[in-house]
């Protein structure tokens, strides 16, 4: 009898350390993938993938709209109640003040591991001070879209390589009755990525650095240059008339639809517009303003990122979770066009034109800037905005604009 | 008003037909053309394909009736979902804001004491307060309560919001209550609380309808408190779905037209039914006024 | 009556207390919160840090936030409200309370867009307004008065978003205004009427002399309304413009939030909060003054 007990304790102990091994955690994952997003799809597969590989994980996906995720990760960083685990966050700026504030996990001991897989040039964007605090997963470089169904309307089968053919390819355009630019006039991060390229490819990127980080002023040649030639484009009539009450979801729509020639945005579009035009759509960039310059001066970088919150109650679990989904997401974006790989993207896989021209624009790229306003604080970066936005609707002249940029950007 | 004091006022019931009365009618039936018109502009491109509602059939009725538009519309959020949260949201909401706002009516303008006035002022504030003020400090509290994410962390504030317009509506109908009635009641020995259960609160029904209206539209329409205190897919309400719609079909106009027909018919409808008695009791309560 | 047991003033007590505790709970306690965030510099993560007076001083000064415009914007929304949506909905009141025929029908029809949730009311006038495809262009362009849309969109155009903002808010509640005024109408006592028409009196000698001022309260509620709601105005504007383009149409509430979700500056943005919150009380008391006045006239 004793024995049987004895065995009985014995069995029901093994049961319950057993248990305990089995234990389910749940890992909280806040992003903006939400169903319409081009990343969603990856998102459901990682998800799953991971839950196979670590049957007592779970991962509850949470998705919001970008802009009311932007609110939301906010307010819950800011009362540091109820965040969740792991998070998507953009770069730089966005990241900094998370991190400032002592709410997101360092990575710096976890990093060695994944080292061969992920260059550490791709974390730039999310280190502070030395320590890596997010895992980047897919970059994105501005990209000039072109419709070569109407450019061949108008006797070009390239996309202009000088700016004055871009000049004149416009101009033709215009006398057929295309407009050659779509871009929204409402979101005013869709004219950065016009003002930007213009301005990289007239000081060059480290000059740009500098003036985000401000070391060096506006107030330079160059730039003034540059916002002049954007505001000669706003003149001439080389942007949608009715830019100022479009969003960029319907200009992109509309990009697609034919009513463009042209549409500069981040490569996120790829596999929107490249499984959508119906006519044949090149992927390049701006000519360069600077004859000195190679317009290989991209505005760009690694920026899609998830990290770990400091509150997270599994931090092994979620930081694992985190590189593995990091992994899946780079991977799979890249093979559906959605995005250029962070992680080292497998060479065999078959990926569209687009992809191609993006990941090789990446690859002879002579610098990379992230844009503006991820860089800059978010206080800054709308202070930055709203110059650009004064600038395309003439309000103020190209030295205005420096002028202003450097009395209240710092 | 009866049909038999009508008949004493012969000018009213055989107006004669002068330029100025048709000139008034017109005007009457312009604004309730303007005022039915997105509504009905709505429906009919919510059943329209791209042609039809770009150019070849803005205003008329749909040719081909496209009710695919609804099953996507239905298929890729969560609407009847986010409906019933929102109903969840409203019901409770204007419960709470009822007992409450007629409860402190009572003690405001019913039971004498020195601070009733001062204690009105006080709350006559909350007119004045916009309701994004407080967003922030919310949040946390929320947050700290463990209450993000809940109906609680939409109803408690909304219902904190409605209270002074309540309290105003109320004070305005339980005024034209009769003291005497009070006094009879505490002669015929009820209480304070048999007063205001036996007599106050029945008499109150008119205002009842009153503040609950309104606190359903302050409720149904508000779009930041739902953005940002909820999360979960499955706690959101009507707004901040068909928000997120919206921004998912900007070309497709067919599919939005019906999520906003989806968030909009069911409020309408209970509005065909309930209009007499809507608009009923705010008469009721003015006459006495 | 005479005697106030402890029980009296303990069901005083119990009877406010739902309101009370709902009141300062999640209204007061978050303003006075706010009061102080607004004396600090705070981007709602790190501690607080107390800077006196300092943001009120840049809400007021900087050009970049430029506070003036987004209070010029409200005034004016405020000001169109009480002079030209009142008086209408005031004139349907009165011409809907002779009982034309369908009375109900036109009450209910200029009801409705205040029933309809703002996210809809807004989506919708995005579309009537759209540059392209909206029913207003194509309207005009059937007219011939094709030219007199701005190239840019309504809303896009910094000469027309304004107005185009507003036309919306101040549609959709005449509907409400003119209920409760049509409801303030029905209850003047028909004898009134009646002996001021047998006297010789003109219909609008009656409205004038009769119906107004029998309805000033409900006049009152309505012009409170109005002008707290203006100032206070966010939806409609958010779903339209957002304070676009180039601010302008920024009102402060669009400011507000920009300032709190997109800047994080939460001490700038508790400001305006607190400006807002005295602004709407200011006005709410002088409303009442004016219309306190007047009735001792």
């Amino acid at each position: 009898m004793k024995k049987f007990l004895a065995i009985l304790l014995a069995a029901l102990m093994v049961l319950s350390v057993a248990a305990l091994a089995e234990e389910q955690i749940t890992l909280q994952l806040w992003s903006i993938a939400t169903e319409s997003d081009s990343s969603h799809q990856a998102y459901v597969d990682a998800i799953a993938a991971f839950e196979a590989d670590h049957p007592n994980i779970k991962i509850e996906h949470n998705a919001t709209e970008n802009e009311a995720y932007k609110t939301k990760i906010k307010a819950a960083m800011s009362s540091g109640e109820d965040l969740p685990d792991i998070f998507f966050t953009w770069g730089m700026g966005f990241l900094k003040d998370f991190v400032d504030a002592g709410r997101v996990v360092c990575l710096d001991d976890y990093y060695p591991a994944y080292a061969d897989e992920l260059p550490q040039a791709m974390a730039t964007n999310v280190t502070y001070d030395g320590k890596m605090y997010g895992v980047p997963y897919t970059m994105s470089l501005v990209t000039l879209y072109a419709n070569m169904d109407l450019l061949a309307q108008v006797g070009y089968d390239h996309i202009p390589t000088t700016y004055e053919e871009m000049q004149a390819c416009c101009e033709a355009l215009k006398a057929a009755d295309i407009i050659p630019f779509g871009v929204s006039g409402k979101e005013l991060w869709c004219l950065s990525e016009y003002v930007e390229p213009l301005v990289i490819k007239s000081v060059g990127g480290d000059a740009l650095k500098a003036m985000y980080n401000g070391e060096e002023s506006w107030n330079n040649e160059a730039v003034v240059a540059a916002i002049a030639a954007f505001q000669e484009m706003v003149e001439k009539e080389y942007f949608d008339p009715s830019a100022a009450s479009l969003g960029n979801d319907e200009v992109k729509n509309n990009f697609i639809a034919g009513k463009y020639a042209f549409y500069q945005n981040g490569s996120w579009n790829n596999a929107d517009i490249g499984s959508k035009a119906e006519f044949a759509v090149q992927a390049g960039t701006f000519p360069t303003l600077n004859a000195e310059l190679s317009p290989y001066q991209m505005i760009g970088g690694p920026n899609n990122t998830l990290a770990v919150t400091e509150s997270c109650e599994h931090k092994e679990e979620a930081i694992e979770a985190a590189f593995y989904l990091a992994r899946f997401f780079s991977d799979a974006d890249y093979k559906s066009g959605a995005n250029l790989p962070c992680w080292a993207a497998d060479p065999d896989a078959e990926v569209s034109d687009l992809v191609k021209s993006a990941a090789d624009m990446a690859a002879k790229a002579e610098s990379m800037v992230l844009f503006g306003d991820n860089f800059l604080s978010a206080d800054a970066a709308n202070t930055y905005l709203d110059y650009i936005g004064q600038a395309y609707a003439m309000d103020i002249t190209p030295e205005e604009y420096v002028e202003g940029l450097d009395a209240d950007l710092h | 008003m009866s049909q038999k004091r009508n008949t004493y006022r012969a000018p009213d019931v055989k107006p004669p037909l002068t330029a100025g009365r048709v000139a008034v009618y017109v005007i009457l039936v312009l604004w309730a053309l303007i005022s039915i018109f997105p509504v009905y502009w709505m429906l009919t491109f919510s059943l329209k394909n791209n042609a039809e509602i770009f150019g070849e059939n803005v205003i008329g009725l749909p040719k081909y009736w496209v009710w695919e538009n609804y099953t996507r519309a239905l298929n890729t959020g969560n609407m009847p979902r986010y409906f019933m949260n929102s109903v969840i949201v409203a019901v409770a909401t204007i419960l709470i804001t009822l007992a409450a706002s007629v409860m402190a009516t009572y003690a405001i303008t019913r039971l004498q004491w020195k601070g009733a006035k001062s204690m009105n002022k006080f709350f006559m504030l909350g007119l004045t307060i916009p309701i994004h003020a407080s967003i922030v400090p919310l949040y946390t509290t929320l947050a700290r309560l463990k209450m993000l994410n809940s109906y609680f962390a939409l109803i408690i504030p909304y219902s904190a919001f409605s209270l002074a317009m309540g309290i105003l509506i109320s004070i305005g109908f339980m005024g034209d209550i009769p003291y005497d009635l009070d006094e009879a009641a505490f002669l015929d020995g009820c209480g304070v609380w048999g007063t205001f259960g036996r007599v106050i609160a029945p008499l109150m029904m008119p205002a009842v309808a009153t503040v609950g209206i309104y606190t359903f539209l302050q409720c149904w329409n508000e779009l930041m408190f739902a953005n940002t205190f909820i999360s979960k897919d499955s706690l959101k309400t009507l707004p901040v779905g068909v928000q997120a719609l919206s921004g998912q079909y900007t070309t497709d106009w067919g599919p939005i037209g019906a999520a906003l027909s989806l968030a909009t018919v069911p409020t309408l409808l209970v509005y065909v039914f309930l209009s007499k008695q809507i608009q009923d009791s705010f008469i009721a309560g003015a006459v006495k006024g | 009556m005479s005697k106030r047991p402890f029980s009296y003033k303990l069901n005083i007590f119990v009877f406010l207390l739902p309101a009370l505790i709902l009141f300062v709970g999640v209204l007061i306690a978050p303003i006075i919160l706010s009061g102080y965030y607004s004396l600090t510099e705070w981007n709602g993560l790190k501690t607080p840090v107390f800077i006196g007076l300092e943001n009120y001083r840049e809400l007021f000064t900087s050009k970049s936030i430029n506070i003036m415009r987004a209070l010029k914007n409200a005034m004016l929304l405020a000001l169109l409200s009480t002079f030209i949506q009142l008086p209408f909905a005031l004139w349907l009141a009165l011409k809907l309370s002779k009982k034309p025929r369908g009375e109900r029908v036109f009450l209910s029809v200029y009801f409705m867009p205040v029933l309809i949730s703002t996210v809809v009311i807004g989506q919708l006038w995005l579309k009537i307004y759209n540059p392209d495809y909206g029913v207003l262009n194509l309207l005009l362009r059937s007219l011939g008065l094709g030219n007199l849309a701005p190239v840019k969109g309504w809303l896009g155009d910094k000469k027309t978003a304004l107005w185009a903002a507003f036309v919306p808010i101040l549609w959709q509640y005449v509907g409400y205004h003119m209920l409760l005024m049509y409801a303030g109408i029905k209850g003047v006592p028909p004898e009134l009427n009646e002996a001021a028409m047998l006297d010789g009196c003109t219909e609008g000698q009656v409205n004038r002399y009769i119906i107004i001022p029998y309805i000033r309260p409900i006049l009152r509620v309505s012009v409170i309304f109005a002008v707290t709601g203006s100032l206070k105005s966010f939806d409609l504007i958010y779903v339209l413009t957002n304070g676009g383009p180039n601010h302008a149409t920024e009102v402060p509430s669009t400011l507000m939030i920009n300032l709190l979700f997109l800047r994080n500056r939460y001490g700038m943005g508790s400001a305006i909060a607190v400006m807002l919150i005295i602004l709407c009380f200011v006005f709410a008391v002088l409303i009442n003054a004016v219309f306190k006045e007047e009735k001792g006239r």
